[in-house]
């Protein structure tokens, strides 16, 4: 352990101690009266970090700890991307949970640990780094899913997380030590090295899979996806916002970061699978989501399809295909931070409700913020010239180059489809019949993200904001 | 003008109609105009190098890694479509200024009609495909706001959700045509893809792309069997219906189809397709039309037949055809925009549209009668009209054209088509606008001002200026022909002309007009005849295809979903036991480098003994005790292996915890019914067992292999065995590892296990303070309590045991760092030391008789692993660094001592502090619930009271 390893791990280090410290402080202080106060903090810290991160010299792309910690463009990206999804979705909830009295110090501080897990997560260069970086993650992440404790469903859906996400740990660790066993080495530097001419043996190629599934699980990718929309539906809406945000994007980015740093050599033992699993989510979140009144629910399964999208930027196998997966989670976080500030808002006599139906005439009362919605929902449907519909062709682009046209076809059909359910939405808010609509009423910060986040959905067609050569830079540096 | 300053001109022009809206209407649509004809005149600017047959170009790079530029592309077909879009519009937008009512909001009408301009505009001037996509998709956003911009109205609503879904995911399965297009062609530019006819056409994936192309093209211009969305959005303001479902956005299929016949058009498939497309639209629109009573609905029909007839002539594949195709195209937009605008103008002066409700409106309205009547007869074929024109050269054209190998067909088809469309056309004056003058007209008629009438009125002039003099526009027909051909093939020579003496055409064309005559002459039984036949609702097949799509969503997805964790469970272990095969039968497998070892009766025996108990736990699993019995002789079975693979610390350790748990176990049956109930049915455990055994078997298969197989590198156990003693001081390897080569990781999990024990601590009394405490105290128990509680052999036994069990852990920890042993097991020992009190001599007697702070225990443990561990910083060296020194102290014999005894002494307490917590936490609880107790379990105390004698005090409760 030296100077320059601690330097790469600095910004971690840092949200782990500001955590450790705001958990302590909090304990012997205020408790729950310091909620917002410590939402606000660690939202500022993540942004803070955030910036420095991006701002920090970027020329060394570093390997820390013998190589078991990678500090390069592709993890910063990743870091940055992760920061400032976890800032947003706290802010975002903090009034909402204040006001349902679910408003506990715990959140914000466990929110910050799980960040810390997924920014160890993108940063892993060794089977053991990653797990642990996926189980502070997770654990943090099992306690806040239940973290509304008087809720029978909430309770549930923490359980169910939990035993599920056990199951797959289970499964890597088992996948991981097939790999150790037969790599010799838990380092990704040392696996990549076992694979000869593009195949790697079948001990290995065991190992491979259970990692492949136990990530899937992580992902929420079918057929592993089972958790996914029970512990959104029970979650506290705020919480179901985190899980679809930067969770996701820290799961993918590992995901590459394993078949590329580790199995890099044996594309084609996993581009199978990869192409399997894509198409899988992208049809059930696509068919699944049509019965879907439950809008919570309905988010879960669209983001089992979006999940089934980024898959297929990986299924391609190259940077290009790495670079398609980056753009489009980064544009896929933005639009689920603005769609969730909005659904957390919405109630009716004073009580959270979540079904779609209950927008009806929405568009009515509430303008601005129907307008926004109809723009995030277009957007998430992959419809032009929206900037869901640039993160869209990306992948297909890059499903196109990599001679999986039928996925790439696939996945239009799939987004075809899955395009109904979002323009019901966009239906019931502005020609919906019933006269009656619901309130929606929000934190001035939410509102910023519900806006902010449509907004960029339009702005963005002019260069998505920089994501796309920023994120090919950090897919070359992750395939070389 | 620049092109782009052409394509950006109405989308920055959108931003003002919303301005000015305070400012009043006339100004509103004032700058709305200013808008549009400033891009019209920008646009006539290209005319003279349109005329020249050049093709003026302009590009800027946008997200080049992607292969999407904004380029842009004039050429004849784009400045003929072009053309149209602004051209009608201005006339658009002078007449919805004076169209739409006082209570309609004009601005974010004009800035919805704006941006639908723009998108129109991107659509015909793009060079790059996917551009032209998004500004594809975008026209469908746009038209989504305009026809549900009378909100009030549920038809309305209903049309802007079908012509929306309809369209938009037509548009998305075209993205996916234009992709492999563009991977055919290895670019995305228009001027690149047009280029290259016989590489596209000679790809296999030439037929996957061109239906997904013509996919996004049959759904925007409502070609069979999409429709049925068009007459739906006819529920938008006639001006928003005159606009995008007759002169403009229903022409972007046909203008795409146009766009690509260079490279598409002429194989086999492109004609079946787009040719029988064409012809069931226009037969089926016009059939349907006759019988609306909707004068907009009608005209909705008629505009889906009439797009069925410019897409059956883009089919065909001939150059004359195209011709035919670019003429009507134009001459379409003229008298079918007319139309509309005077179906309006009808509306708005007799405040319906109901043809039934109509008639004899030629002298309230004399103008627009006039205008409406020119445009229906060119609609209807009537010669000296620019409908005949096309009309014929249609006519003309079909003739040609053999489809499905019978001659016939096509012409046929086309003459009951025309026939159909001559028939609604003189309906449409007859019924309207003929007959005698009613009385019960919701609204008394009378013409409008010259706002309304005025842009129909120029329309109709050009109607008859076409019609009269062909030759004025056979140029521009041509030139757009030319353009639209490519280098596909060359304008046909044919003029267009009204006289080309008696040709086939022209019977044909008779036949269609007066057979027309006649059809409407027997209007009322034909309708009466259509009225009782039954024919699907396409609007209906749509609901009955958006609820299967439902119902199948539920009836397949959500039971997969429906919240059952074993399911769950179960569709992951079947997956990973289906990648697990894929693995295996895909995988290499390398010859096996080992032998196996032989076996001797003795290990098979108590392999027998292991795989009994495991079997036999499985199936009595229900009964509670009996499976506990079996766990332990599992656990016993595992030590035993350890032993018999020479590892005594593993086996020590095993066999301690082993003891430990399952004490804890029996104590924890005290509080559980006999038996677990039966939950699932035979069938699904039959199935379970399958998925278990398939799990069990490759689990097998793969222990199997592995231990055929060397290690890919040396097992670190050498290092291990060769550095123990020289680094760490001691001959017990395991124990050297785990405080010495590993001492980091032990203390990790000291801290866990401490972690542990405190959360069990925390949750019982967390448990004690809530309702669980009262179910506790008025627990009673499900079955007789056994007479003898606390039998006096155990409990004498056991005390005897106690300091020999102590004393036994002292010496297990002591020897620990050179024979088999160390501080986790020996805390272990000391733990089942007291569990043993517990069990024999009840709670309440030994916590008594226990009070140590087991908090501090723990604590002191891992202080005092920590602190030996930072005392290696004191000499420099990092973390945890141990050493060790040899002492004599007389009498005893030269022995060593290692740091690492102290931290071993911190795990000793750590577990010791934890397993005691954790008890003394579960005795709370049982001391509670009401175990009968016995304050004295020995029950011989001479020092006791007489009364006492007994040894018993009933349902004593200890602590509470």
């Amino acid at each position: 352990m030296t100077s320059t390893d601690l330097q790469a791990v600095l910004p971690e280090l840092l949200l782990a101690v500001y955590a450790m410290i705001a958990l302590i402080g909090a304990v012997y202080t205020g408790k729950d009266k310091l909620t917002g106060t410590l939402t606000w903090l660690t939202a500022g810290v993540m942004g803070a970090l955030a910036l420095w991160i991006g701002l920090a010299n970027t020329a060394t792309p570093g390997a820390a700890f013998g190589g078991m910690f990678l500090d390069d463009g592709y993890a910063r990206f990743a870091k940055i991307a992760i920061l400032i999804a976890a800032g947003a979705v706290l802010l975002a909830g903090e009034a909402v949970l204040a006001r349902r009295g679910m408003a506990r110090f715990e959140y914000p501080i466990l929110v910050a640990l799980a960040t810390v897990g997924m920014m160890v997560m993108v940063s892993a260069g060794d089977l053991m780094l990653l797990y642990m970086g996926l189980e502070l993650q997770s654990l943090s992440l099992y306690v806040i899913a239940a973290m509304n404790r008087d809720s029978v469903k909430s309770s549930e859906a923490g359980l169910k997380y939990f035993v599920l996400g056990a199951l797959s740990s289970g499964l890597l660790l088992y996948g991981a030590s097939l790999v150790y066993g037969y790599a010799g080495t838990t380092l990704f530097s040392g696996i990549i090295a076992a694979a000869t001419d593009g195949h790697v043996g079948l001990g290995l190629l065991f190992g491979l899979v259970f990692v492949i599934s136990a990530l899937a699980f992580k992902v929420s990718a079918v057929p592993f996806h089972m958790w996914t929309p029970d512990v959104y539906e029970g979650a506290p809406t705020p919480v179901a916002a985190f899980f679809a945000t930067a969770p996701k994007l820290a799961a993918m980015v590992l995901f590459a970061r394993v078949l590329f740093d580790a199995f890099g050599a044996a594309v084609a033992d996993w581009q199978q699978v990869l192409v399997l699993i894509s198409l899988g989510s992208m049809f059930l979140g696509a068919v699944a989501a049509i019965a879907q009144t439950d809008f919570k629910r309905l988010m879960a399964y669209s983001s089992i399809g979006h999940m089934g999208f980024a898959l297929m930027g990986l299924a391609a196998g190259d940077a290009y295909g790495v670079q398609a997966m980056l753009v489009y989670m980064a544009i896929y976080l933005t639009m689920n931070v603005g769609t969730f500030a909005f659904i957390m808002s919405m109630e009716r006599d004073g009580k959270h409700v979540v079904d779609i139906r209950s927008l009806n005439q929405y568009a009515k009362a509430e303008p601005v913020k129907a307008a926004a919605m109809l723009v995030l929902l277009f957007s998430l449907a992959g419809v032009p010239p929206l900037v869901g519909f640039f993160g869209k062709l990306y992948v297909l682009n890059a499903a196109v180059q990599a001679d999986l046209m039928w996925l790439a076809v696939a996945g239009v059909i799939a987004s075809v489809i899955g395009a109904f359910y979002y323009l019901r939405i966009v239906y019931y808010m502005y020609f919906g019949e019933s006269e009656t609509t619901i309130e929606t009423p929000m934190s001035p910060a939410a509102w910023v993200m519900l806006v902010g986040s449509a907004t960029a959905m339009v702005l963005g067609v002019v260069n998505l904001f920089g994501v796309e050569s920023a994120a090919a830079a950090a897919a070359l540096i992750l395939v070389n | 003008m620049s092109l782009f300053i052409l394509v950006a001109l109405p989308f920055l022009g959108a931003l003002l109609p919303g301005l000015m809206n305070s400012a009043g209407r006339s100004a509103t649509a004032g700058v709305t105009f200013t808008v549009s004809l400033t891009a019209f005149v920008g646009l006539l600017t290209n005319l003279p190098t349109i005329l020249e047959g050049e093709v003026v170009m302009a590009r800027v790079d946008w997200m080049p890694l992607m292969g999407l530029n904004f380029t842009l592309m004039l050429d004849g077909l784009g400045f003929f479509f072009a053309l149209l879009i602004l051209g009608i519009g201005l006339l658009i937008i002078a007449y919805a200024r004076h169209y739409l009512g006082r209570d309609d909001n004009m601005g974010q009408f004009f800035t919805y009609l704006l941006l639908f301009q723009g998108a129109m505009v991107g659509i015909v001037l793009s060079d790059n495909i996917l551009l032209l996509i998004i500004f594809w998709e975008l026209t469908s956003l746009s038209s989504f706001l305009l026809i549900g911009y009378w909100k009030h109205l549920p038809e309305g609503r209903q049309g802007a959700r079908m012509a929306l879904a309809v369209t938009a995911m037509g548009g998305l399965a075209m993205i996916a045509g234009m992709l492999i297009l563009g991977q055919i062609v290895g670019s995305y530019d228009l001027s690149e893809i047009l280029q290259h006819r016989d590489l596209i056409q000679a790809d296999p994936l030439y037929v996957p792309a061109l239906v997904l192309i013509l996919l996004g093209c049959f759904t925007k211009s409502a070609q069979f069997p999409f429709h049925f969305w068009l007459p739906h959005a006819m529920a938008a303001p006639t001006p928003v219906s005159a606009y995008l479902h007759s002169a403009t956005m229903v022409k972007a299929g046909i203008f795409l189809m146009a766009r690509m016949w260079p490279v598409l058009s002429g194989t086999p498939e492109w004609f079946v397709i787009v040719t029988s497309a064409g012809l069931t639209t226009m037969v089926l629109g016009a059939v349907i039309a006759l019988f609306k009573h909707d004068l907009k609905a009608l005209l909705a029909f008629s505009t889906v037949s009439h797009l069925g007839l410019i897409t059956m002539l883009l089919g065909t594949g001939t150059a004359f055809g195209a011709m035919a195709a670019v003429f009507h195209i134009l001459n379409h937009a003229t008298f079918k925009a007319a139309l509309f605008m005077s179906a309006g103008i009808v509306d708005h002066a007799a405040h319906t549209r109901d043809i039934r409700r109509l008639g004899g409106l030629s002298r309230l309205m004399p103008v627009t009668f006039l205008i409406a009547t020119l445009a229906a007869l060119s609609m209807a074929g009537i010669p000296l009209l620019n409908g005949f024109l096309s009309k014929e050269m249609m006519l003309e054209e079909s003739g040609r054209t053999v489809l499905f190998g019978t001659p016939w067909l096509v012409p046929a088809l086309a003459t009951f088509g025309s026939l159909f469309s001559a028939a609604y056309s003189f309906r449409l004056i007859g019924h309207v606008f003929l007959g005698p003058k009613r009385d019960d007209y919701p609204a008394t008629p009378h013409d409008p001002g010259a706002g309304l009438w005025l842009p129909p009125a120029i329309l109709v002039a050009l109607v008859v200026l076409i019609g009269v003099a062909p030759f004025v526009v056979e140029p521009f027909v041509k030139l757009v022909t030319a353009s639209l051909l490519g280098a596909a093939g060359v304008v046909p020579e044919a003029h267009i002309k009204i006289w080309h003496g008696l040709v086939p055409a022209l019977f044909l064309s008779l036949i269609a007009v007066f057979g027309g005559l006649i059809l409407l002459s027997v209007f009322k039984p034909a309708l009466r005849l259509w009225d009782s036949t039954p024919r699907p609702e396409a609007k209906a097949i749509y609901d009955a295809i958006v609820a299967a799509a439902e119902g199948l969503a539920r009836a397949i997805i959500l039971p997969l979903h429906n919240g059952a964790f074993t399911r769950y469970a179960a569709i992951g272990a079947v997956t990973i036991f289906a990648a697990g095969y894929h693995a295996w039968i895909t995988g290499t497998l390398d010859a096996p480098t080992r032998t196996m070892q032989p076996a001797g009766a003795v290990p098979i025996a108590g392999w027998l003994m292991l795989l009994g108990a495991t079997a036999g736990m499985v199936l009595l699993h229900r009964n509670r005790l009996l499976s506990l019995i079996l766990i332990g002789i599992v656990g016993l079975m595992v030590s035993i292996g350890f032993v018999f693979f020479s590892a005594p610390d593993l086996a020590m350790t095993q066999f301690t915890v082993e003891v430990v748990t399952i004490i804890l176990m029996l104590l924890a049956l005290n509080f559980l019914p006999n038996r677990t109930p039966v939950e699932s049915s035979v069938l699904r455990r039959v199935r379970d067992a399958g998925i278990a055994v398939a799990g069990g078997v490759a689990t097998f298969g793969l222990s199997y292999h592995f231990m055929l197989r060397d290690a890919v590198s040396t097992p670190i156990s050498e290092f291990h065995l060769a550095n123990s003693y020289k680094g760490g001081g001691g001959t017990n390897v395991v124990n050297v590892i785990l405080v010495d080569f590993r001492g980091f990781d032990t203390y990790g999990e000291i801290i866990v296990l401490g972690i542990a024990a405190l959360l069990i601590y925390a949750l019982t009394e967390t448990l004690l303070r809530g309702p669980v405490r009262a179910r506790l105290l008025n627990r009673k128990p499900d079955q007789p309590r056994a007479g003898d509680t606390h039998p006096m052999m155990m409990v004498v036994l056991t005390r005897v045991l106690l300091p020999i069990v102590l004393m036994v852990g002292f010496y297990i920890f002591l020897r620990g760092h050179n024979d088999p042993g160390g501080g986790f097991i020996a805390g272990l020992i000391v733990s089942i030391a007291v569990v043993m009190q517990y069990m024999a001599s009840g709670f309440g007697w030994t916590s008594a008789r226990l009070r140590y702070p087991y908090h501090g225990v723990i604590g002191a443990g891992v202080l005092t692993a920590g602190l030996t561990g930072i005392g290696s910083w004191f000499v420099g060296k990092p973390f945890l660094t141990s050493d060790f020194t040899y002492v004599r102290i007389p009498p005893f014999k030269e022995f060593e001592l290692a740091t690492a005894m102290l931290f071993d002494l911190g795990v000793f307490l750590a577990v010791v502090g934890a397993v005691m917590l954790s008890l003394e936490s579960f005795s709370r609880l049982a001391r509670l619930a009401s175990e009968v107790d016995d304050d004295h379990p020995m029950d011989i105390d001479p020092s006791r009271e007489e009364d006492d004698a007994d040894g018993l005090t009933s349902t004593a409760r200890a602590g509470v």
